[in-house]
């Protein structure tokens, strides 16, 4: 190992302290150097690591050739990675190709490995900053198979690449080299994690966030609250390719390591002292990732179950609970295409947070109800940091999150009072926050509301027909409610339909694509609603059914003059048609009950 | 199923994007095709970028060659978006780009002169000019029937802190519209008292030890109100001009900077700070599915919400220099700029009708 002693004349301790000074003013002093001279430090040991490299040069008879080329690939290396932080990346190539040349023969032993694979990172990097990610892909893609070959073919320990320049008694413990040689893999993988999203290729990039993540855990390199939030971040990618098992799984590891973050002690980094109020929003971020948890497990699951008419199939209910039973016997298959988060220390505590909710698709009411429970657990949680003073559209959207969670439990219930009941719940949460905002600012959000409102009365109205239909003879009190939501839902549809008109107050001749479906359906839904109202008066009827009318034959002009608007409302254009011949029709034959003597 | 409405960054009108190319400094001469310039402008909306080993063709909204004068940008820029200002419109102007690359000289002017006449004052002094010149008109069109007030603030951003130029402030939330808290605001009666407010708080720019100027945003806001009245009905306008001097883009650490930023700090401890760069833009490609970012915008996208897809008429001036040395940060602000062009907006006019017709 090691030539103690003299190297090109110059004494070996010498030398191993420049090259300690070089590092230390590299990574320690470099940060404090003024905007002025940003480079300062790296110039200096820039200048310091050339001194060493002549000095090597020097002892080039000094035989022990494989120990010298290994030393001069450390220099080489080191001075590849200055040059690339002053941003002189053509220098910085030259430095890191000669090292990887000079350790070609010797990159699986143990005192090359670890070098070879970070001058390979950092080639990666430096292709990348060239914007060559294609180039750098290759470069990390070879880092990560040399890992992989190393740890099956050997395994031990490898030496730090500092190591080269250390006398023999500072040289490091087993279990400090393999930390740094782990390290240096975990860079690999998160700069391949980068490299695959650059190239879209998404599915790649996420495992790689994954396993990023994972290491971290493994072998302690990571700030509690960030990794939470990392996880509970991947956990919404997988949410969105409706992988619930992963995304549960995520999450539970981001509460429970979100949970020891008040007991680290902190690094020397100021990042690790988030103060309360940060570490408190970030709890409620988490929050706010099960809850679209909850509401997308539920959701997926509804649409699953729709009949086509979108109600409960409760076939399909059957059938899928036949497969269910199937499916718990093969359970743990599914387990095993999942990557896991499985530190042995924290593994029992994501089970146990794993098990309070399902990850499978509810399939009775009751089950829906307890999948809704945790979600209006987490809306609470994330409601008490984002109030609505201070943080307006987060509240907002937290509300609007819990009105769907109603929403979606609300397909699962049977009983239509009951369903009614929890439609109700929503406007209770809905409206007065509408009454509150100024639309001046919240323009979108009003839009939103006023159309979940509208919907929801739309909805509930539905419902009481339905009830009344199921009665011998509609009540007055029956008729007084149906006809009262039927108003207050063409009320919020309307007022949707005015947000839309210029400053003049004319409704816009052609509508933008994004508002072109709502403002339609809002026509439609108007249209079907004057044609429910409940009246005795027969000049009242005639009048309903005029304006209903109106509002039919509003889609099918506006479609006749945009054809391009057809795609956006196929189904309910085809109704209006059929309603914009049928009604003229009925209404003569009102007319003629109405003045028998013409 | 129900209609979907969508998201604010697919409404309406798209951002204006305005790309200004900065002559070299004094004593250097560029020659096109010369080593030394990395770009020509081709036409008033096209700019072709010297890349190898295919030369890029980006096409904005407006392009200026480096003979533009700052009337004329004021004109294509900001003109309209004042005139909108006096309709009841909310507007914003941000200048874009690296340090050196002229954002200041665009909003501001020459660094030297508190000279309000100066023939090369910028955007921002000409905007307080026009703005005073219309409400003038106006209120001698309308006689007494019409009154205004004007009002300004101006904040810096550094560091994710909001330091109030005029005093003090935090920014929040409220149902009635977006505020700073406790932010100064100054009632303005003339375009040189603006501009005066805009001096001095220019130089209570706080500066310490390693505080880079590049590192922090700039926001000017003006409210201007109008009130109206038509026999027993009072018309009230309120709109906001944002007048925003963002900071360099190079080495971004804002949201959504372009180009690769791989590399580690060398701080052994350091967690991978990217990550969750890369995994919010995992999320973000997915497919209208609902989900939840845990990465909130930095304070600047927070205040300017309304600004970016939200109820405002926005411009987007990027300012680029034509050395070849700025070549890669050049690049990368075409890029920004280009992606800008996508986002869009949706401007309504701030109205409320009091009164009762009897």
């Amino acid at each position: 190992m090691a030539a103690a002693g003299s190297v090109g004349g110059a004494d070996w301790a010498v030398v191993c302290d420049k090259f300690r000074t070089a590092r230390t003013l590299s990574s320690v002093e470099s940060r404090k150097d003024p905007e002025t001279e940003p480079y300062r430090s790296k110039y200096s040991a820039r200048a310091l690591l050339q001194e060493v490299k002549q000095l090597l040069s020097a002892a080039e008879e000094g035989g022990e050739a494989r120990l010298l080329a290994v030393r001069r690939a450390v220099l080489e290396y080191e001075l590849g990675v200055n040059h690339t932080d002053t941003e002189e990346l053509s220098a910085g190539e030259e430095h890191l190709q000669r090292c990887t040349q000079l350790l070609e023969p010797h990159r699986l032993s143990p005192d090359c490995v670890s070098l070879y694979i970070q001058a390979q990172n950092n080639l990666g990097i430096l292709w990348s900053e060239r914007d060559e990610i294609k180039t750098a892909q290759t470069y990390l893609e070879s880092a990560e198979a040399l890992y992989n070959q190393y740890m099956k073919e050997d395994g031990n320990p490898p030496l730090d690449p500092s190591e080269h320049f250390m006398a023999e008694e500072e040289k490091l413990t087993d279990q400090e080299r393999s930390k740094r040689f782990e390290k240096a893999y975990t860079h690999t993988l998160y700069y391949l994690a980068q490299v695959y999203q650059h190239l879209e290729m998404i599915e790649k990039a996420a495992q790689y966030c994954h396993t990023t993540l994972k290491r971290q855990l493994e072998y302690c390199g990571y700030y509690p609250v960030e990794w939470a939030l990392n996880a509970a971040t991947l956990s919404q990618y997988y949410l969105s390719k409706q992988c619930f098992m992963e995304s549960r799984h995520c999450l539970a590891a981001a509460s429970v390591i979100f949970s020891q973050a008040g007991q680290v002690p902190s690094t020397e980094d100021s990042e690790a002292e988030q103060d309360q109020q940060d570490l408190r929003q970030r709890k409620a971020e988490i929050a706010r990732c099960w809850i679209k948890y909850c509401l997308n497990l539920l959701q997926s699951c509804a649409l699953s179950f729709q009949d086509n008419v979108g109600e409960l199939d409760p076939d399909r209910q059957l059938e899928l609970k036949a497969q269910r039973k199937k499916e718990e016997d093969e359970k743990e298959n599914g387990r095993k295409k999942a990557v896991l988060f499985g530190t042995s220390d924290i593994y029992d505590s994501v089970l146990a947070m794993e098990e309070k909710v399902s990850s499978v698709y509810p399939l009775d009411f009751q089950e829906a109800r307890e999948i809704f429970l945790v979600g209006q657990n987490y809306v609470q949680e994330a409601k008490e940091f984002f109030q609505v003073d201070g943080y307006v559209t987060d509240h907002i959207e937290i509300v609007q999150d819990h009105s769907a969670l109603f929403k979606v439990l609300a397909f699962f219930e049977e009983d239509y009072e009951r369903r009614c009941k929890m439609h109700k719940r929503r406007i209770d949460m809905l409206e007065p926050l509408y009454a509150d905002l100024n639309p001046q600012y919240y323009l979108l959000i009003s839009r939103q509301l006023q159309f979940e409102l509208a919907d929801t009365y739309y909805e509930m109205m539905d419902l009481k027909v339905a009830i009344g239909n199921r009665l011998e003879e509609l009540d007055s009190h029956t008729i007084k409610k149906i006809n009262s939501l039927a108003q207050l839902a063409i009320k919020y549809y309307e007022l949707f339909l005015d947000s839309l008109r210029n400053p003049d107050k004319v409704f816009p001749e052609k509508l933008e694509e994004d508002v072109l479906r709502p403002a339609m359906v809002a026509k439609f839904h108007i249209a079907r609603l004057y044609g429910k109202l409940i009246t005795s008066d027969s000049k009242k009827q005639l009048e309903n059914m005029q304006t209903s009318l109106e509002y039919y034959t509003f889609l099918v002009d506006y479609c006749e003059k945009y054809p391009d608007a057809v795609h956006a409302v196929e189904t309910e254009l085809e109704l209006s048609k059929e309603m914009v011949g049928l009604l003229p029709t009925r209404m003569e034959r009102l007319r003629a009950k109405l003045c028998p003597f013409i | 199923a129900l209609p979907l409405l969508n998201s604010p960054s697919v409404e309406g009108d798209t951002i204006k994007v305005y790309v200004r190319v900065r002559p070299p400094s004094e004593g250097t001469v560029l020659t096109d095709g010369d080593q030394g310039l990395c770009l020509s402008v081709l036409s008033s909306n096209t700019i072709r970028l010297h890349s190898k080993p295919e030369p890029k063709i980006f096409t904005f909204d407006y392009v200026a060659n480096m003979e533009t004068t700052q009337e004329s940008v004021f004109s294509s820029v900001a003109k309209n978006i004042v005139e909108s200002c006096m309709n009841g419109y909310n507007g914003t102007i941000f200048a874009y780009g690296q340090t050196g690359s002229g954002k200041t000289f665009t909003m501001m002017g020459p660094s030297d002169s508190d000279n309000f006449t100066h023939s090369l004052r910028g955007v921002i002094p000409r905007s307080f000019e026009y703005l005073f010149f219309l409400i003038e008109r106006e209120k001698e069109k309308a006689g007494n029937g019409k009154s205004f007030l004007c009002k300004c603030s101006f904040i810096e951003i550094y560091n994710e802190q909001i330091f109030d130029l005029l005093d003090t402030a935090s920014a929040k939330q409220m149902k009635k519209g977006v505020f700073v808290d406790g932010a100064v605001e100054q009632v303005l009666s003339s375009a040189a008292e603006a501009y005066q407010v805009l001096t001095m708080g220019w130089r209570n720019r706080p500066t310490s030890m390693n505080r880079e100027s590049s590192r922090s945003h700039a926001v000017f806001t003006i409210t201007v109100e109008s009130m109206e009245k038509n026999n027993e009905v009072v018309n009230i306008r309120s709109s906001l001009l944002n007048l925003v001097d963002l900071a360099g883009s190079e080495r971004q650490k804002d949201t959504h900077a372009e180009g690769l930023r791989l590399k580690e700090a060398g701080n052994i401890n350091r967690s991978l700070s990217c990550l969750g760069q890369v995994i919010t833009a995992l999320v973000d490609v997915g497919n209208g599915k609902q989900r939840h970012i845990c990465y909130r915008d930095s304070k600047l996208t927070f205040l300017l919400r309304d600004s970016l897809g939200g109820n405002a008429k926005t411009c987007i001036i990027a300012n680029v220099h034509p050395g070849s040395r700025c070549f890669g940060e050049t690049l990368s602000t075409l890029n920004f700029a280009q992606r800008a062009k996508l986002i869009k907006n949706k401007a309504v006019v701030n109205e409320d009708t009091q009164g009762n017709v009897s």
